[in-house]
């Protein structure tokens, strides 16, 4: 038998023979995502536990079967708080790892340098950082954030200062893109309750605060915010305990928190401090999960939005079938709102996608509900106070 | 007026700390001839060193010696491995050497203790005050400490024949040595000691705040704006320098601001490069 192959059905076949294992190793590729977050820094008590809880997660995936049949592979980079080291990390996340994610930038300032990349890139950007200016920036829909922005946040806090009884309060802050904000929703909420508000912005990089403290306690404040981040606020704590002030001071949990307080290794000069922060949803199975994969007994908030951002961005690959950032931009509202089976992990999700279900995650953070900038919908807000060196529980509202 | 006379107080004390280390980084340039940018690694290293000592049950003048001890046994290392070697092709190759120095020791610290800032264990007490203004018991004892230091240095170089010979060598290194002083002897001793001086500075102004991997290089801009101001090379021109610049930038803070602070530190170079570029004292004046 004469067997003729003609030149068109050799070329088709030999094109086949290279095509097909490409199209093979293009369904086997891993999708690859990424964490961006504070290794070290000021925000170095987070970035860590923040970078496991995502690799847990995307651990458990893997086992599971991966997403759409692929394995899903997580870079880890370390923005050392740093807008200048983020901007390099996220240009090698974006050029060489070629990742649809980046998970968990923490500081507003990072966060702010590293968005314009993501969204000219076309990589979707989930953050935990708080400052107003970040989803009105120009993002296109490629960044949303799980953190209540900072007018939501400093709201409840003027809120809760006025609760204090506070008449005359001052605000001592370092330079960040939530400073101007911060004190224009100060000098607007407290005098609806009757409080008066003056401020000042100091440079976080001095290892002395008296003079500022001295010019904070000339205007005899009831209540001071210290609205710094841990190494700086450590410092102004002891100046203005060592200054003799007696009134109420209130700040931010990210800064006033157990390392603060063991720096500091003095109990009086915290007795009786405020904190606050928007509080993960605590007693809600997701954030059990958390709990389980992080190992942490008390997850602080940014691990459990972080354990969010990674579940939310495989569930949107699954439905869209696509492991890009525009794909993961295109259908991370359909499954954190709009109804279906509500679910707070990748897996389960994943299984109901995969037998055409509607899905509404529900996470460790909160409900995971965003608006058309990308802020979320709603938060509850933690307050504690120290006694005795221990974080006792005020409210949780 | 109480504002303003509380910050030159407050000044007063930063500038006392930064003297310290201001006259370690001008003994250098004085014998060594180039600007070791090294210091912020090594004062960092000395307040790691000083807060081990201290953590492990030394007393703060014991504590001091290890981190005079440790800083200068190392600042004395790279000077003589990475720096020295540099400064026959002239000052720039081995300044921008130190710098690198500086980076490597930051970053060696980093490893070994993590970026967490750490505060030495002592009380925080209350101030005290004279009237209306306030200064810590903690400020008084590192102060009294810082100058302790400095009269120890000064007394040092004005009586003991090293310290002559170091003198002489800075003036005037060919004639010291048709002195039969050996230069190799006094760069030794100067960075030995210049490094030693930078050690504790960084452990001094960490004992009131905290410590961590930058601390060093946080005073690097102040530290050499002092020696310029004063002078480069000379050790009672550092001492001034540091002083106006401590109060400067306190000043600083009443006048543009606290984010402003660092601008104090370049406008002060600036000005004096422009005007009197010897410094105020005059370059090697003892």
């Amino acid at each position: 038998m004469n067997i003729r192959i003609g030149r068109r059905t050799a070329l088709a076949s030999s094109l086949a023979a290279i095509a097909s294992p490409a199209v093979l190793r293009a369904q086997s590729d891993p999708i690859r995502l990424a964490t961006l977050t504070p290794l070290t820094g000021a925000g170095g008590s987070y970035g860590p536990s923040m970078a496991k809880v995502a690799a847990s997660v995307v651990e458990e995936v893997n086992k599971a079967g991966g997403v759409l049949g692929r394995r899903v592979v997580l870079v880890s980079e370390d923005d050392q708080t740093n807008p200048e080291a983020a901007v390099r990390a996220a240009r090698k996340l974006i050029d060489v790892d070629k990742v649809a994610a980046i998970m968990g930038t923490w500081a507003s300032s990072v966060t702010t340098a590293v968005a314009p990349l993501c969204w000219e890139n076309k990589t979707f950007l989930c953050t935990v950082s708080g400052a107003d200016s970040i989803t009105l920036l120009p993002h296109q829909g490629f960044l949303i954030r799980t953190q209540p922005n900072s007018t939501l946040q400093v709201t409840r806090l003027a809120e809760f200062i006025l609760s204090l009884g506070a008449k005359k309060v001052f605000t001592m802050i370092p330079q960040t893109p939530f400073t101007q904000s911060t004190f224009d929703i100060l000098n607007k909420v407290l005098p609806t309750g009757g409080a008066t508000h003056q401020s000042l912005i100091y440079d976080d990089k001095k290892n002395t605060y008296r003079t500022e403290v001295d010019q904070a306690l000339r205007t005899s404040p009831d209540v001071i915010l210290a609205n710094g981040y841990t190494p700086d606020t450590v410092v102004l704590l002891k100046d203005v305990y060592r200054a003799g002030f007696k009134g109420k001071i209130i700040g931010f949990a990210y800064s006033i928190n157990q390392k603060l307080v063991d720096q500091i290794g003095q109990n009086e000069v915290v007795e009786g401090v405020y904190t606050f922060a928007p509080s993960p949803a605590e007693g809600s199975a997701a954030f059990d999960r958390v709990k389980a994969l992080s190992g942490l007994t008390n997850p602080d908030p940014y691990t459990s939005q972080v354990y969010d951002h990674i579940n939310m961005v495989l569930l949107s690959i699954a439905v869209a079938k696509e492991a890009s950032g525009v794909a993961i931009k295109d259908n991370i509202r359909k499954v954190t709102q709009g109804g279906g089976k509500s679910v707070d992990n990748a897996v389960d999700g994943l299984k109901a996608i995969a037998a055409g279900e509607k899905v509404d995650y529900t996470g460790a953070s909160g409900p995971c509900d965003f608006d058309d900038k990308g802020d979320i919908l709603d938060c509850k807000f933690r307050y504690e106070q120290i006694k005795s060196g221990k974080f006792t529980l005020v409210k949780v509202a | 007026m109480s504002l303003f006379l509380q910050a030159l107080v407050n000044g007063l004390v930063s500038g006392a700390l930064l003297a310290v280390p201001a006259i370690g980084f001008t003994a250098m340039f004085a014998v060594l001839r180039f600007p070791n940018f090294s210091v912020s690694g090594i004062a960092t290293l000395g307040a790691f060193a000083g807060y081990l000592a201290y953590g492990a049950g030394l007393q703060m003048v014991g504590s001091l010696a290890i981190a005079f001890a440790v800083a200068g046994a190392a600042g004395l290392f790279f000077d003589k491995t990475a720096h020295l070697p540099l400064v026959k092709q002239g000052a720039l190759p081995a300044a921008i050497a130190s710098i690198a120095t500086g980076l490597i020791l930051e970053n060696l610290v980093r490893l070994s203790f993590g970026n967490e800032p750490r505060g030495y264990d002592r009380p925080i007490a209350r101030d005290i005050r004279f009237d209306d203004i306030r200064v810590s018991p903690q400020q008084l004892e590192t102060m009294s400490l810082a100058i302790v230091i400095m009269l120890a240095v000064f007394a040092a170089l004005a009586f003991t024949r090293i310290g002559k010979a170091m003198r002489a060598s800075a003036d005037n290194p060919e004639l010291a040595a048709l002195k039969g002083i050996r230069p190799q002897r006094v760069a030794t001793l100067a960075s030995f000691v210049g490094m030693g001086l930078v050690g504790v500075g960084g452990m001094l102004l960490g004992l009131d705040s905290s410590i961590d991997p930058l601390t060093g290089t946080r005073i690097l801009l102040s530290l050499f704006a002092a020696a310029v101001l004063g002078g480069l090379g000379s050790a009672p021109g550092a001492v001034l320098g540091a002083v106006l610049i401590g109060i400067a930038e306190e000043l600083s803070v009443l006048v543009v601001g606290s984010p402003y602070r660092a601008a104090v530190g370049f406008v002060a170079i600036l000005l004096m490069l422009t005007v009197r570029p010897r410094g105020l004292l005059g370059e090697r004046a003892y």
